[in-house]
């Protein structure tokens, strides 16, 4: 620091430099550049939007009232001032198809996707676990050799290709999951729910796992992990304390980056498996161009991965005492 | 060339030479990725050139399982599965260049030139604009996008070009920092050259090798987001053969003639797992690790 404010000054000043105040403050400008972002889509269009979807025949005031539906009328800045006020108000606008308010949408078909999401993320723990630490184990065996041949084959495989493949295995030919469809209801929805987050996890878990594994090589060659074997330590409080728990910050980073990945193929999973979620949504306005609904959707999945990426990074800096926040 | 000349290799031997030497280079897992790869762009050239079925014409009775007429069975229209699904290999594998090309060059320009400057508001900006983009989940910003350019080809290449070019300028951003201050760049800047010519011809090619080993990778993101969204019906749509629009029209017929899907799924699988056998293989050779 170069020059020193006494008193409140400083420490107000040194709290603001806290690392999580920072990444905060990081999160809420990139918050503000997805708004900025999904206000610019709509008017990247080639063309008057309200032309295109009210095609020639249009009258005058038709397209005005279009353009006003729309939140195109007016300069740029007039609108850019609008939309922002609108969004703090919670306002997202109308669907164009049906006349709801976008936010009322999302609400309703937001729960099917976070089902999916939080599924997917605990089946995900409780794979990647066990075989990361088991590739770390056993990675000069031919476990470990079958396990880095999986894993690439299971990358590489587009989740679209596979869901069809594990719906071909579990549900035509062993009646273990429903083919498609979706009943809400907590222990009912995990019916529909597990083959399309194992899907998921076809790619996210080899990709984890693998992580894992390498960090877990990494630790165990650090020096307080043999201060510890010197030391006797033994058992669980080993393997936890000296082992995983030091390893598992580059997961749950990794966890965290992944949060946007999961969000992208639960859109095609959605379709997939028929799952009324918002990835179902945004396909159908995508395919009906309803402007305001896709506008709606794409920033709210970007405030979403924002805020898990967040999270993440809290997670990250508790579990290992190493990795400070930068 | 004087032909026949004895200390003069000819031409084709002298490229022969060379193929081999670069070969005798790759280690294990990039030799095999060459060799998946190499296969799959054969097939695809050879198999629609020499087969009598046109990828878009009936040729038989539908829904014909894999036979010694059709290897592949035909499909749902008719069609002879064989030839489209290496007819979608040369397009899937074509787009996929395309796709990955245009942000490498642009991505890599911007990143050199926001890598260069000194500027520290420029650098905070940058920080937020790149996080900004890459915080939309790919397949949700590429979709926001094709549903404004419109869902066809051209709506998909667009969409991949403006949301996968901040992967490159990162990757860039990142190396040029180092580079700035390097001797070489030193140099030309004494030597009098242009910003502009020192950033293009002279830090940009240091650069490039970097985001061209990340674009291996890249490439196979993309060739799974061109099927995906033509899964979806909003890329490449029928009836052009590509692999994810067939693995939709395949799917209607999942419990009873599963061999629609399979088909164009394992080759579309094996096209990425070649070209991740090959970055894998690359990556290692660059680190110096075995072989």
């Amino acid at each position: 620091m170069t020059s020193s404010p006494g008193g409140i000054g400083a420490r107000t000043l040194r709290l603001l430099r806290h690392p999580v105040l920072r990444r905060l403050a990081q999160a809420f400008f990139v918050a503000f550049l997805l708004m900025v972002f999904a206000f610019l889509l709509i008017r990247l269009i080639p063309g008057d939007p309200a032309m295109i979807l009210l095609g020639d025949e249009a009258t005058e005031e038709d397209v005005i009232a279009y353009r006003k539906l729309l939140g195109i009328d007016g300069s740029i800045p007039s609108q850019f001032g609008r939309y922002v006020a609108n969004l703090v108000r919670g306002d997202f606008g109308v669907s164009i198809r049906s006349r709801e308010p976008v936010l009322s949408i999302v609400g309703k078909r937001l729960p099917v996707s976070l089902w999916l999401t939080v599924t997917t993320i605990v089946m995900t723990i409780g794979l990647a676990l066990p075989l990361g630490v088991a590739a770390a184990l056993y990675r000069r065996t031919w476990f470990g050799h079958a396990f880095q041949i999986g894993a690439s084959v299971m990358v590489a495989t587009p989740v679209f290709f596979s869901g069809l493949l594990l719906i071909l295995l579990f549900a035509v030919q062993v009646n273990l999951a429903p083919i498609a469809g979706y009943h809400a209801g907590f222990p009912a929805n995990l019916y529909y729910l597990w083959l399309p987050a194992l899907t998921i996890n076809f790619v996210l878990v080899p990709v984890l796992s693998r992580i894992l594994q390498s960090s877990i090589v990494e630790t165990s060659s650090e020096e307080f992990v043999e201060a510890a074997i010197i030391r006797g330590t033994q058992g669980w409080r080993f393997y936890w304390r000296y082992l995983l728990r030091p390893s598992l910050a580059p997961t749950i980073a990794a966890l965290g980056y992944f949060a946007a990945t999961v969000v992208s193929y639960a859109v095609i999973i959605e379709i997939i498996f028929n799952l009324p979620g918002l990835g179902m949504t945004l396909v159908d306005a995508v395919r009906n161009r309803d402007y305001p609904l896709v506008q709606g959707i794409v920033f709210l999945s970007g405030l979403l991965v924002v805020g898990l990426t967040f999270m993440a990074d809290l997670v990250n800096g508790w579990l290992d005492p190493r990795a400070k926040i930068r | 060339m004087t032909a026949g000349s004895p200390s003069i290799a000819p031409a084709g031997r002298l490229r022969q030479v060379e193929l081999r030497r670069h070969w005798r280079q790759l280690n294990a897992e990039s030799r095999w990725g060459v060799v998946i790869l190499a296969l799959i762009l054969l097939l695809s050239v050879s198999v629609p050139l020499l087969s009598p079925n046109d990828p878009y014409g009936f040729v038989d009775q539908p829904l014909q399982p894999p036979s010694a007429a059709f290897f592949f069975g035909t499909d749902h229209l008719g069609r002879d599965l064989l030839v489209r699904v290496f007819a979608a290999a040369r397009l899937d594998i074509a787009l996929a260049i395309l796709g990955v090309s245009v942000p490498i060059v642009i991505g890599t320009f911007i990143g050199t030139l926001a890598g260069t400057t000194r500027n520290r508001i420029a650098e905070t900006v940058w920080d937020g604009l790149v996080n900004a983009l890459t915080a939309f989940p790919e397949i949700i910003l590429v979709l926001g996008i094709v549903a404004m350019v419109g869902a066809d080809i051209r709506g998909l290449l667009i969409a991949i070009w403006i949301s996968r070019w901040a992967q490159y300028a990162r990757i860039a951003r990142a190396k040029s920092l180092a580079l700035r201050d390097a001797e070489f760049v030193q140099a030309a800047q004494v030597l009098g050259y242009s910003q502009l010519r020192i950033l293009v011809r002279h830090i940009m090619p240091n650069v490039f090798s970097e985001a061209l080993a990340y674009a291996l990778s890249d490439f196979i993101f993309i060739i799974v987001i061109i099927g995906g969204l033509s899964f979806l019906g909003l890329g490449v749509t029928p009836p052009t053969p590509e692999w994810g629009a067939m693995l939709a029209e395949g799917r209607l017929y999942l419990r009873t003639e599963p061999w629609l899907i399979l088909f164009p799924g394992f080759f579309l699988s094996l096209t990425a797992i070649g070209v991740a056998l090959l970055a894998r293989g690359l990556e290692r050779i660059s680190k110096g690790e075995d072989e």
